[in-house]
């Protein structure tokens, strides 16, 4: 099941591996999503997504080198592809697209109703 | 560097879930959480870590192994191509390995089929878990009978006390008797018929026997109908059909065919060809008599057909109190009733009055372990040609390691080969059944359909066997084999042979278990020759028992006797109750000293019983023809009713029974076997029953002692008397010592199929053993050589290569006697007069099993000693 459509989850994964540029791997998305959203999420869900993303060619991997604080092993490193940019851009202009249709007066109805 | 591990096991687990392709990756992750988590609080940075690891335990995440890649599918076929390049290039080994296990799959299968064959008796009726039948035990301190029959009246008043339980009962019914004539109308077809029961109208309600023709409902509701089996339709009326038609009983009464079933089966525990309505027994039998005597004797065998399993065992648990209910007064403490279910009549029940000789379960473990034996000696041929044979592939497994194979994916190729060679095997092993099932029915007397090795659980065991067989047996050469480290492998030719102390200890299981199946069978035999052919204390050769009950010869028997004894060949002529030697009745006998009487085995005789057995008085006197009181007012009885009473001999003349001063014991007898030697002998009354009543239950047989020459003559004088004097009956008789030799039936059949099966197990031993001797002898021939050109000489040579093997043999006779002994004992154990061991067959059983193999591997060792040295040594 290698469908084109970008899940939110795998949506922030995504923005978050481009945010993270060359030191993406399992725990540093972890870590960047809780510093940027706040949300928690389990490591074996970050590995899942990315698994998916890299599935859909979004993401492509490579080892580093080995760090001493996992045992010696190597991280999986995780790289925006020229896909998963234009998935993230169409995803991003179709919002705005959207966003930009909303009329004024329910914007600032629901505006109001928000606060 | 950090202090703290996680967890082992949970690392562990981790590892060994999971995707080697993801662990690196998802194992970093773990750990460097933990490490961060870990400065901390150790305690929750393990439960931590075993919470991620449990989260990462996903579908995606495991490890699955991709068999169907095409790498594997051309390993497959690569295994193959080896195996068929070994099979064909080393014929004589494939050969042996493969006949080998051919031979033990063939025992195991054959034996499997008589176990099944046995298990399946009875068990064709619908409701056969549901039927019980009842037996009577009647016995006083051990003394008296315990009868597969009942009374009478037992199976209406248990359906009457019991109906909430009982569904139907059926009872059978045949006189007792040896045999029955049944004859056409016109009496041109005549025939003693011995497989004829009267049957109660409820028989096909709970037995399923097919009918053909005929309503089963009906068909013996009447009285004077008959239901007759396929086969008697034919004898009796040809290509005519019966229904509708007569068949006369006893030349008296007229019998309506209302039904045709197919031929009984062999596996049930009774054989019939006819059914007579049991409402017919009301013209035959005397209604006058009292009720007392109704249940008294016990000659129907009862079959109830329960509600369900706790029915029985609530009527079980009843039967005391119907006991006291209705039986008359002189029995009631002396009787025990008791349910056996219909399935388990056949191996468990062994009653006095069996409609048939039963097997038993003995004989059944007998055979089961004869099968194990045999296959696990066939296994191990399979290990010791394998593991021996080991060295030749070390090359091939060198190679293969060299270029990257696993050690699990040798195990397993050699695992595939085996499996291989015992599908093989099982495909030859079933033909070899196919073949000699014939053969095997003939002498175990069954008719074994080998369409049964393709129904019901034998594909399965057919498909089972050689995985199962080609696992055990390949799973240790498998492991030898792939153990090979490359180096030593590819290095040289002389590997060192392997596990050459575990293949003679296997020569050593095999040929030990084929020593204690040939012990045993010459146990097996000696007792059973003991049984037959020790002194039964009566003569019995050259007498002919002439069935007589419920003939009318009551009239004509004194006459016929004189008749008979005109004959100067004829020595004595005399009746009785049953065949002496086999089976007895029981009756209540009240000797002085006692309150109450008691069941005493017993014989209804005619005068002149002691001449014609030839059994010796030892104090008082026989019955004489002179006293016709003798008949009501004298007894004779056996020394151990003797012993019984606390008498001698001679003070036993004179003691009284039946509380009546003029009535006494007039004569006592020496022992004599007169049931079968599977009992002591006990206790027994000689009756002499001289009233014309006599023959309507109690005399069935005459018994005429002839000497030995002129025989032929003799018995048709004897034949042309009987037709002046009994015109329009057939006449009908047996040899007392051929009838006799029936009680060891299952005893004879059983040595006849072990000692086939113990002969086979030895050759398959054999197999083994010349397969292996072929093996030492190719890796010690350069020795060999060298030895002889240093000067040994062929005889030298012979016994060093032969010696190592008869030690083995040596090591099993050593093991294999104590435990045969062991064994047999507990064989014996079971006879009531056991054969003393005989130690002479212990030497001969070993040195047959060692005579064998010597001649096995003599052929091996005498090339080995022949060899010239020059050829072998030139090729190096």
């Amino acid at each position: 099941m290698k469908g084109t459509n970008l899940g939110e989850l795998e949506e922030l994964v995504l923005l978050t591996v481009g945010v993270l540029y060359k030191e993406a791997y399992g725990v540093a998305v972890m870590d960047e999503i809780e510093k940027q959203t706040g949300r928690t999420l389990n490591i074996s869900a970050i590995h899942a997504v990315l698994k998916r993303l890299e599935d859909k060619g979004f993401v492509k991997s490579e080892m580093s080198e080995p760090t001493s604080e996992r045992g010696g092993r190597r991280k999986k490193i995780f790289i925006l592809t020229a896909s998963g940019r234009k998935s993230l851009e169409e995803a991003n202009e179709l919002r705005n697209q959207l966003f930009n249709q909303i009329p004024k007066i329910a914007f600032q109805r629901s505006l109001k109703y928000q606060v | 560097m950090p202090k703290h591990s996680p967890p082992k096991w949970a690392d562990r687990f981790l590892e060994w879930y999971c995707n080697p392709k993801l662990l690196e990756a998802i194992q970093g992750d773990a750990y460097e959480l933990y490490h961060r988590a870990a400065i901390k609080n150790k305690l929750t940075a393990d439960v931590l870590f075993i919470w991620n690891v449990l989260r990462f335990f996903r579908w995606s995440n495991i490890k699955r192994s991709s068999t169907t890649s095409p790498s594997n599918l051309m390993m497959y076929k690569n295994y193959f191509k080896v195996f068929k390049r070994g099979f064909v290039k080393q014929k004589g080994y494939s050969f042996l390995n493969v006949f080998g296990l051919a031979i033990g799959i063939a025992c195991f299968l054959l034996i499997s089929l008589y176990i099944r064959d046995e298990y399946s008796f009875d068990r064709m009726h619908s409701k056969a878990d549901r039927i019980y039948r009842i037996h009577e035990i009647f016995q006083s301190e051990g003394v008296g009978e315990r009868s597969a029959s009942q009374p009478f009246p037992v199976a209406e008043a248990l359906l009457n006390d019991h109906g909430a339980q009982i569904e139907k009962a059926v009872r059978l019914f045949n006189f007792q008797a040896p045999t029955l004539v049944v004859s056409t109308i016109d009496n041109k077809k005549e025939f003693n018929e011995s497989r004829l029961f009267f049957a109660d109208s409820t028989f096909f309600d709970v037995f399923d026997f097919p009918l053909i023709q005929g309503n089963p409902t009906a068909a013996l509701a009447d009285a004077r109908s008959i239901v007759i089996t396929e086969s008697m339709a034919k004898k009796y009326f040809g290509d005519e059909d019966p229904m509708g038609k007569f068949l006369k009983f006893q030349g008296t009464q007229n019998l309506l065919v209302t039904g045709i079933m197919q031929d009984i089966p062999l596996n049930t525990h009774f054989q019939f060809d006819f059914l007579v309505s049991f409402a017919t027994l009301h013209d035959v039998y005397d209604p006058s008599v009292p009720q007392q005597w109704h249940w008294y004797w016990n000659p129907c065998w009862t079959y109830l057909l329960m509600k369900d399993q706790e029915a029985a065992a609530a009527v079980q648990s009843a039967m005391p109190a119907f006991v006291q209910k209705y039986f008359p007064e002189i029995v009631r403490n002396d009787v025990s009733m008791e349910l056996i279910p219909l399935t388990d009549i056949h191996l468990k029940s062994h009653m006095d009055y069996e409609i048939q000789p039963n097997s038993s379960l003995t004989t059944v473990y007998v055979f089961a372990s004869i099968a194990a034996f045999v296959l696990l000696i066939a296994c191990i041929n399979f290990i010791n040609l394998s593991t021996a044979r080991a060295a030749k592939r070390a090359k091939e497994v060198g190679m293969r390691k060299t270029l990257g194979g696993q050690k699990s994916q040798l195990v397993f190729q050699f695992l595939f080969e085996s499996i291989l060679l015992c599908v093989i095997s099982v495909v030859i092993a079933v033909c070899i059944v196919v073949v000699t099932l014939p053969l095997f029915n003939a002498f175990a007397e069954k008719k074994i359909d080998v369409a049964i090795l393709f129904e019901s659980f034998y594909p399965g065991l057919l498909i089972l066997l050689p995985l199962a067989v080609g696992f055990l047996s390949g799973i240790y050469p498998a492991f030898i084999l792939s153990s090979f480290r490359p180096i030593t492998a590819l290095k040289s030719n002389a590997t060192r042979e392997k596990g050459a102390v575990f293949r003679k200890s296997l020569v050593v299981v095999q040929f030990t278990l084929s020593i204690i199946l040939l012990i045993g069978t010459g146990v097996a035999i000696d007792q059973l020759n003991m049984l037959r052919n020790s002194d039964t204390g009566f003569h019995h050769e050259n007498v002919i028992m002439i069935p007589v009950l419920r003939l009318p010869i009551a009239k004509n028997y004194m006459s016929l006797r004189n008749e008979f004894l005109r004959n100067e060949n004829t020595l004595s002529v005399t009746a009785v109750e049953e065949i002496v030697g086999a089976k007895h009745q029981v009756g209540n006998y009240l000797f002085e000293g006692m309150e109450v009487s008691k069941p005493f085995p017993r014989l209804n005789i005619r005068h002149d019983f002691l001449k014609t057995f030839n059994i010796p008085i030892v104090a008082g006197r026989d019955y004489s023809e002179d006293m016709i009181t003798d008949d009501s007012l004298a007894l004779l009885v056996n020394e151990t009713l003797v012993k019984q009473m606390g008498w001698t001999n001679e003070n036993a003349i004179g003691r009284k029974f039946s509380n009546r001063s003029n009535r006494m014991i007039v004569g006592v007898v020496k022992d004599f076997h007169f049931t079968s030697r599977h009992q002591p002998i006990r206790p027994l009354v000689l009756d002499l029953n001289i009233r014309d009543q006599g023959f309507d239950t109690f005399i069935k047989y005459m018994a005429v002692r002839i000497s030995g020459s002129n025989v032929s003559e003799t018995i048709s004088w004897l034949e042309s008397q009987w037709k002046a004097q009994m015109p329009g009956w057939p006449f009908q008789y047996f040899f007392l010592d051929s009838d006799l030799e029936k009680l060891y039936k299952a005893e004879n059949k059983m040595s006849k199929i072990t000692l086939i099966f113990s002969g086979l197990s030895i050759l398959v031993a054999c197999l083994g053993l010349f397969g292996l001797s072929t093996f030492t002898a190719e890796q010690r021939k350069k020795e060999m050589s060298i030895r002889k050109v240093l000067g040994s000489t062929d005889y030298e040579v012979f016994v060093l290569f032969s010696k190592q093997f008869f030690g083995l043999i040596l090591i099993a006779n050593v093991v294999a006697f104590p435990l045969a002994y062991i064994v047999m004992k507990q064989w014996l154990a079971g006879f009531a007069y056991q054969v003393n061991i005989d130690f002479k067959l212990f030497a001969l059983a070993g040195l047959s099993a060692a005579a064998i193999a010597f001649l096995t591997i003599s052929y091996q060792a005498l090339r080995a000693a022949h060899n010239n040295p020059a050829d072998i040594l030139k090729t190096e």
